[in-house]
């Protein structure tokens, strides 16, 4: 215990007192956590506000005006038992159409004398439908066009849609992928520029390794400050990518105000904190002690 | 003296370096304890490669080094940290830590044997007083002259209280008043009971001291002499 207890003070000396070395790592270390953490994130958030705009996508289909509420009501109820494909059908009436379309105008009072003046309302009566995948928005569409009420249809609001689709699942797919390459390059590089940094660090000890079993220092005994500096190195960088990541959240929050279920970047960052510090913090001292460990192994062995 | 266990003793040593080089051939020698053996001969005769055999930095090729009847080469890997408490070493390049203070690098011999602060603040005062360093605890190494660093080393040597000092060439790197104030040192710490083994070139050290002295050359003894000088072979 005593022992335990030395080890960690000497490493924490070391640390303190090899100044610019230990400057240069926490540096190197950070940055390695910052560009894998915010790639991370980014990719996160890409994903997030994707499925975001996927969500708020609909397909309305508008009857035509002589059919009856009744009718549309039913066919309302035939859809929504495909429970596996459709997540919500909702009925908008004319009047709900006419009186959204009057919102939306910003209650010109110019639009609504136009309309008072056709004596009729020329909206037509429509259901809103979500899909459970957003995939599946073109498979419910050609069902629809081929049910048995397709003669009571006016018009689906697909095609124009369809486009917006198509872009989204592309967007989707190809940020999933590049994030994902972009993320493992950058994980890469960071390790072996973390490795190579404490190697060097431990390269400079390497006079002292020979003193130290000289004097009767067991190989444990050596070893363990090192493992210590490189706890410490994973901490102190864990916490300086934190506070860099928030700098970078404050940034970049006011692009993504409402694109996101979260509300913004800087939320998203605030919510998932705790596992990002921790994620980060296991992360870091991962490296470092991973990295101590190897290289000091070569300077113990004979 | 002969009936005396002997504290080392090497059996037919032979050490062969890679590429065939032949350091130490046929070695067969015996130090008691309390002795005080001056090692000499030239550079590259052997005699770092005999005292690395002693603290087990290396291995014989052939036959045996013996610390108090116990094979050396024999100890296992992870004993020796204990091993070598018992052996304190002393060497031209005082093998300071560069980053710790003249306390700390005699405190980190007791630190790394588990005792603890309150012995250590005790002794290792006391040791550094021995070797007249006491107004020097929280210097570090580089703000030491040779001499006083060479005392630092000492003082560490010194610290587990060892039954054996090998000293190799300690006044190699320094002028003839600091070398003379170790040699000194090291027969203080002779006359309480140490067997020191020095080895050097330095003829003029030798002679003075008058004690045993083995000479060197080409990996083999050449001559043994108690009450020896340094013989040019």
């Amino acid at each position: 215990m005593l022992k335990l207890w030395r080890t960690f003070k000497e490493g924490k000396e070391n640390f303190i007192r090899n100044g610019w070395l230990t400057f240069a790592t926490v540096s190197i270390l950070s940055l390695s956590l910052f560009i894998v953490s915010l790639s991370f994130l980014l990719g996160m958030t890409s994903q997030l506000i994707l499925q975001n705009m996927r969500e708020k996508v609909s397909v309305s289909v508008s009857f035509n005006p002589d059919v009856t509420e009744e009718r549309i009501l039913a066919i309302q109820k035939e859809l929504t038992t495909y429970k596996k494909e459709i997540a919500s059908v909702e009925y908008v009436s004319r009047d709900a159409a006419l009186e959204q379309f009057l919102a939306e105008s910003g209650n010109d009072p110019t639009i609504a004398q136009a309309i008072k003046e056709i004596g009729e309302n020329p909206l037509f009566a429509s259901l809103v439908i979500r899909a459970v995948k957003p995939d599946d928005y073109p498979l419910i569409v050609s069902e629809i066009q081929k049910s048995t009420f397709q003669n009571d249809i006016s018009r689906i609001n697909y095609e124009k849609n369809k486009k917006i689709f198509e872009r989204l699942d592309r967007i989707n797919k190809m940020t999933g992928k590049t994030g994902l390459a972009l993320g493992a390059i950058f994980i890469f590089v960071a390790i072996l520029i973390t490795f190579n940094t404490i190697r060097i660090t431990i390269y400079s000890h390497r006079q002292e390794f020979e003193v130290m079993r000289l004097v009767g220092a067991s190989n444990i005994y050596v070893r363990m400050p090192f493992i210590f500096e490189g706890v410490l190195y994973g901490l102190v960088a864990a916490l300086v990518t934190v506070v860099l990541l928030y700098g970078i959240a404050y940034y970049i929050a006011p692009f993504t105000n409402g694109a996101m279920a979260q509300g913004n970047f800087m939320n998203f960052y605030l919510n998932s904190f705790w596992y990002l510090f921790g994620g980060l913090i296991l992360l870091g001292i991962t490296l470092g002690v991973v990295s101590s460990t190897i290289a000091i192994r070569r300077y113990l062995k004979s | 003296m002969s009936d005396v266990q002997p504290i080392i003793r090497f059996e037919n040593v032979a050490k062969i370096f890679p590429g065939n080089v032949m350091v130490l051939d046929n070695i067969n020698i015996v130090f008691r304890p309390g002795e005080f053996v001056s090692l000499v001969g030239a550079s590259g005769a052997g005699k770092s490669t005999l005292l690395k055999l002693i603290y087990a930095e290396e291995v014989p090729t052939q036959g045996e080094v013996y610390f108090n009847e116990r094979p050396v080469g024999k100890i296992n890997r992870k004993h020796l940290p204990f091993f070598r408490r018992d052996i304190g070493t002393v060497f031209q390049d005082y093998k300071l830590l560069p980053q710790r203070t003249v306390f700390e690098n005699v405190a980190y011999a007791l630190e790394v044997d588990g005792r603890s602060t309150t012995e250590i603040n005790e002794e290792v005062p006391e040791i550094l007083e021995i070797v007249g360093l006491g107004d020097k605890t929280h210097k570090f190494p580089k703000q030491l002259s040779g001499g006083e660093q060479q005392r630092v080393s000492l003082a560490r040597a010194l610290i587990h209280r060892p039954k054996v000092i090998i000293a190799d060439e300690p006044t190699g790197n320094l002028d003839p008043v600091s070398a003379d104030e170790i040699i000194q040192l090291l027969l203080e710490i002779n006359s309480f009971g140490t067997t020191v083994l020095l080895a050097t070139h330095n003829k003029g050290i030798v002679d003075k001291i008058g004690r045993r002295v083995v000479l060197i050359s080409k990996g083999q003894i050449i001559h043994d002499q108690n009450k020896g000088k340094y013989i040019l072979s």
